[in-house]
Order: structure tokens, then C-alpha cells, then sequence
């Protein structure tokens, strides 16, 4: 029988939650400080996370000669492509200031970022409206187990198959988490001065197109455990409304649309028309918004379906993709070809609008607020990564871990902290995090989730309305009180439950951000039938909190 | 569902890097030492399971809702 079985109490300096490539980073960064640091997983940490399985595109300001190729070019940039909803100031700190660096660290690490062997040089090509061409095509296949390896050697110590359910709080302060391991029930009390939360966004609240819950565009097991543990720690939560769709190939959760518009390809309606140019007059070159925007009009209106179409690329460009891109960016893309009878040379791509996601890709404005240090709105409180606002493809996440690795450790290292457990606290987080095991098991978790990605697609999807989201926020009530019915018998099945429980109270978040913003902004993220335009009075961030245990909102001005 | 984690027992050295690596937790060893798939339903069908197999016996067929 799987139950808490023995306590372990591990202190450090700086806990990181989520094994990830942010938090990894983060790890690394606050041990070359001297500390002592956890990083915990509720995986393995050599292949977790988004980057699991090798990423393709890393992106990057080299300052190579052009005008484009300088952090004040990128900054503008991405002023526009968020706009403004992201703090500049905090983009220049985690991610301008350092990615050089850290592309040159990569590369001495033995990543190889040239793929251009020949020449020994970068192939960079730009997407997503773009200035120029920030985005290295390398071969990451390798970079998580690399990385991994590195904060091992460098002495970090690393938890694995441990699932945090909460953050241990010192007043105002974090100073810890409880969590339990999900293979042999032990309970897990950890102690630091400083935690950085690193689990990445959320990627199965939506329903998914092909019906499979975990086919999804980002890695499914980010069930927003961060995003969750802050808000109920009293941080501060921004712009949650703003759901993330992107185009996916028809039924296949990769991430291919940087690669394929990134070369030069085409998406193409039935009739073989370029469609993205109706609705942006950049086309495929436009921000990523209004792809899944375009699609979505087309396919309703009857010109569906809808393709990516490389069949005009040069025979170099498409080996280029077919060898160095898609399948180094999921590793199973060419067994999908394949078994579905596909040569991208020849044939078209059938795509569609992949499954809502909190976002955790380049311009999302979503998740939790943090400053210039990564730290929250909460003492000891870090960020860093697809779970906070600031930059968070890859190579974000990996310089913003890094960052937030070192002003957590820099805190530390400035202020003694003295950290004293609270017993009847610990015991009360432990019952919490085993009590699944005790409720009548009435309800399977995959049903629970079923009604949630219902719930969510139906009434908090793509065009919503006043009195969907009213239903919306109606329905969601009725599932949380089904939780009194949603058992678990062994640790995997737990840790699911805490994760739906986490999913089902960022949802509540989303779709109350979602009633109270009355405008349209961002294409399908957060489009309102009810109010169809882009509203300039609306031109603010919306951040949720949870202040003595009530809900608030409150609108913050967009950065100037 | 069916099972897209395809492991050809006959090559496997269980060494369980495999159970090791899934992001989802999702491999198990049976009580003779082999790996399977316990949570099909589960899968990302992100391959992490495969790459750095050492016997390289491990093939991901997908299930028709994905083809």
C-alpha cells in the first residue's frame, strides 16, 4: 500500500523546484556562488522539462555587426511583440546582459551551436517579426543531459521523483517546501533561506484536438505547480487571461512552426491561398498570434484545412529542416512522417490550432510577476523560467535561471536569514499532501481533467463571452467539489491529483482574468466576442493575488 | 490505448535508463527487470526514452488518434 512512510529533512541555502532547463540553470548559477542548493524534480532532471528531448532553435544577440544583432534592437522588439507588458528593464537584466555569455558557456560545455561545420559558424534565421536573425539553429538534442551533469559535478544536489505540493511560509517569508517522493511514499521537509520556483507553464488545461491529454505542444507533465504554489503563497499572478495556441501539425505535438515559417515556408488554406497575409501583412513572418488567428477564420469560414507547404524550398533548405530542425526538435517527428505515409518534399502538412496553454513561449505576458532579481512579490520567493513573466523559449529560461540562481544566491550571501521551522505547520502541509490517499476513490483522476479540458475549451476557449466565462467560473465551482471524491491509490496517481487540483485553481485565475479584461488583445489568446476590439484604456496588466486569504485584482500600467 | 513505447525485450540490457529519463514517470521495471510503458495513455511521444538507449531498442509507434 503506498502511504508516508519516513520524513526526510534536507537544509539548504537555495531550493529550486522543477529540473528543468530554468531551474537547472538556476542551480548551477547559486552553486558557482559558493552555496549550498537543491534542485528538485518530480522526474529525473536529466530529461526533464520542455527541453527534454532537444531543442532546434536558441535564441540570441551576438552582436555580430548589424544593427539588428544589439540588445537595444532586441529590446525594441520585444517592446512591441509584448507590448509593453513586460518590463524592459527586467529583459535587458536576465536575458540581454547575459545570453552571449551563455551561448559561449554552451559551447564550452561541448553543445554544438555551429552547426554550420564547414565554416565553423552559426546558422541563425528569424521568425516571429523579428528585426533580424536571433534565432541559432543548433543541435540541442544533448543539452538538458549535459547541463544536468554540469550542476551535478559542480556539487549541486539534486532530488529526483519528488512532487512539491507547498511552499513552507515565516511569516511573510518563504523559507521552504514540503513535497512527497511518488515511488516509495517517503515525505520530503525541505529548508532554505531562498526558493526559486522553475516548473515551467501549463500545457494540459484545454481540451487537445487529438483527444490524448498528454499529446501536447509543450511538455504535459507542466501542470503549473509554480504558478499555483505562489498565488497561494500571496504572490503576485499577471495577465492570466492570455491563453497561448499555436499551429501544430494535425494531431502531432510538435512544436514545428518556428522551424517551418523560420525557412521560409509557407501556410496555405484548401485553395491553396497564403492566408496569414490577410490577416498580417508580414504573413508568416508576423508574431506568432496571428498564425493560430488566421487559421482559426479560415477553417471557420469554410477554406479549411489548413497546411504548412515547404514544397517551394530549395533542396538544401528542406534537408536543412528535415536533418537539423524538425526532428532535433522533437525527436519523433520523422517516425510521424513516416507512419503517416508523409515526404514533406512533396506533400503538404496538414496543421491545426494545438490545445490552450498557459504560455511559456518568446512574448508571452502570462504567469508570475517578477522584478529586475527574479524575485516574486513574496520574501525568498524566486522565479524564473516558463512559470514567470519575462522571456521563456529556451534560451530565456535558461539566462533568466541563471540570473535567478545568482540574486538568490546573492541575497543569501548579503543577509543572514534565520530559518525556523513551525512543527504544526509541517505536519499540517504533510496530511495535506497524502490526503488524496484517504478520500473515497470514487473518481478517476484522467475523468476529473476530462471535464476540466471541457469546461475550459467550451466556455474559456477561443471567442468568449460574458456569460460563457460566468458559466465557465459555475462549472469550475461544481469540479472543485468533486474533489472530495478524487482519491489516489499509489504515488503517481497522487502526484496527478495534486496537479489537477493546481490546473483546476489556475483555471478559476484565467477565467477570471478573462471576465474582467473587456477587450480583445493578442488574436485568439484573449478574444471577446463581447468586446472585439483592442481597447487603449486597456492597455494594463491584470495581476491576481491572494491576500489574507481573498482574491484580489488589480490593474498595473504598461511599461512606458 | 495501445502501447507507443515499443522495447524489444530481446535486446534490452535493462539498464533502465529508459525508466530514468521518461519526463512523465511513466516506465516501470517489472519483477524480472524489465522496462514497460504503465501509464500509455500518458505518453508526450517525446522520444526521451530512446536517445540515449545503449542497445537502441526502443521504437515509438503512435496510436491512429495521433496519425
Amino acid at each position: 500500500m503506498f502511504e508516508s512512510k519516513n520524513e526526510v529533512v534536507l537544509k539548504t541555502d537555495v531550493l529550486i523546484i522543477g529540473g528543468g532547463s530554468a531551474g537547472t540553470m538556476a542551480a548551477l548559477a547559486a552553486r558557482k556562488k559558493g552555496l549550498e542548493v537543491i534542485l528538485v524534480d518530480k522526474a529525473n532532471i536529466n530529461r526533464s522539462g520542455c527541453g527534454a528531448a532537444g531543442n532546434d532553435h536558441f535564441m540570441a544577440v551576438l552582436e555580430s555587426g548589424p544593427d539588428w544583432d544589439t540588445p537595444e534592437a532586441f529590446l525594441a522588439w520585444y517592446k512591441r511583440l509584448t507590448q509593453g507588458l513586460v518590463d524592459s528593464k527586467v529583459v535587458e537584466k536576465v536575458f540581454t546582459s547575459r545570453i552571449k555569455g551563455l551561448v559561449e558557456y554552451l559551447e564550452n560545455i561541448g553543445i554544438q551551436m555551429r552547426i554550420d561545420t564547414k565554416n565553423n559558424d552559426f546558422i541563425r534565421t528569424k521568425s516571429f517579426a523579428q528585426p533580424g536573425e536571433y534565432f541559432i539553429n543548433f543541435d540541442g538534442r544533448s543539452l538538458k543531459p549535459i547541463v544536468s551533469k554540469e550542476a551535478e559535478e559542480a556539487g549541486v544536489k539534486c532530488v529526483r521523483q519528488v512532487y512539491i505540493t507547498d511552499l513552507i511560509k515565516q511569516e511573510e517569508r518563504v523559507i521552504g517546501a514540503v513535497g512527497f517522493n511518488i515511488r516509495n511514499g517517503d515525505s520530503y521537509i525541505f529548508e532554505a533561506p531562498a526558493v526559486i520556483l522553475a516548473t515551467g507553464n501549463v500545457s494540459r488545461m484545454y481540451r487537445n484536438p487529438s483527444g490524448l491529454p498528454f499529446n501536447a505542444w509543450h511538455s504535459p507533465y507542466n501542470n503549473g505547480s509554480a504558478q499555483a504554489m505562489a498565488y497561494k503563497a500571496g504572490a503576485d499572478l499577471k495577465n492570466m487571461e492570455f491563453v497561448n495556441y499555436t499551429l501544430t501539425p494535425k494531431n502531432f505535438s510538435a512544436s514545428a512552426l518556428n522551424a517551418i515559417v523560420g525557412m521560409g515556408g509557407y501556410i496555405v488554406n484548401s485553395l491553396g491561398e497564403r492566408y496569414v497575409l490577410k490577416y498580417h501583412e508580414q504573413g508568416e513572418q508576423g508574431p506568432r498570434w496571428t498564425m493560430p488567428w488566421g487559421t482559426y477564420w479560415e477553417l471557420k469560414e469554410g477554406r479549411g484545412p489548413c497546411y504548412f507547404d515547404v514544397r517551394h524550398l530549395s533542396d538544401e533548405a528542406i534537408e536543412h529542416l528535415l536533418t537539423h530542425l524538425l526532428p532535433v526538435d522533437k525527436n519523433t517527428f520523422m517516425d510521424y512522417c513516416n507512419q503517416k505515409g508523409l515526404d514533406l518534399k512533396k506533400d503538404l502538412l496538414e496543421i491545426q490550432i494545438c490545445e490552450g496553454q498557459l504560455p511559456a513561449f518568446v512574448g508571452s505576458v502570462t504567469g508570475i510577476h517578477i522584478d529586475e532579481n527574479c524575485l516574486t512579490t513574496v520574501p525568498g520567493l524566486y522565479a524564473a523560467g516558463g512559470c514567470a513573466v519575462s522571456i521563456c523559449n529556451l534560451a530565456g529560461s535558461m539566462a533568466v535561471g541563471g540570473a535567478a540562481g545568482e540574486s538568490a544566491a546573492d541575497e543569501i550571501l548579503r543577509d543572514r536569514i534565520e530559518v525556523k521551522l513551525d512543527q504544526e505547520k509541517i505536519a499540517e502541509l504533510k496530511a495535506r499532501a497524502f490526503e488524496p490517499l484517504k478520500r473515497a476513490n470514487e473518481l478517476e483522476e484522467s475523468r476529473f481533467e476530462g471535464k476540466l479540458h471541457q469546461i475550459m475549451a467550451d466556455y474559456v476557449g477561443i471567442g468568449r463571452t460574458k456569460l460563457g466565462l460566468e458559466t465557465g467560473l459555475e462549472e469550475l465551482k461544481k469540479l472543485n467539489d468533486l474533489t472530495s471524491i478524487l482519491g489516489a491509490t499509489d504515488g503517481h496517481v497522487l502526484m496527478r491529483v495534486h496537479e489537477a487540483q493546481d490546473m483546476l485553481l489556475l483555471a478559476e485565475l484565467i477565467t477570471k482574468g478573462a471576465l474582467t479584461r473587456e477587450e480583445s488583445r493578442f488574436g485568439l489568446s484573449h478574444y471577446r466576442g463581447d468586446y472585439p476590439d483592442t481597447n487603449p484604456e486597456w492597455h494594463v496588466s491584470l495581476h491576481q493575488s491572494l491576500k489574507d486569504g481573498v482574491p484580489m485584482m488589480k490593474k498595473v500600467a504598461a511599461y512606458k | 490505448m495501445e502501447n507507443p513505447v515499443k522495447i524489444d525485450l530481446g535486446l534490452c540490457n535493462q539498464c533502465g535508463l529508459c525508466e530514468f529519463n521518461c519526463p512523465g514517470d511513466l516506465i516501470y521495471s517489472d519483477e524480472a527487470g524489465n522496462p514497460y510503458l504503465k501509464y500509455p495513455e500518458e505518453c508526450w511521444f517525446c522520444g526521451a526514452c530512446r536517445m540515449d538507449c545503449p542497445k537502441n531498442c526502443i521504437e515509438i509507434v503512435f496510436p491512429m488518434e495521433v496519425l
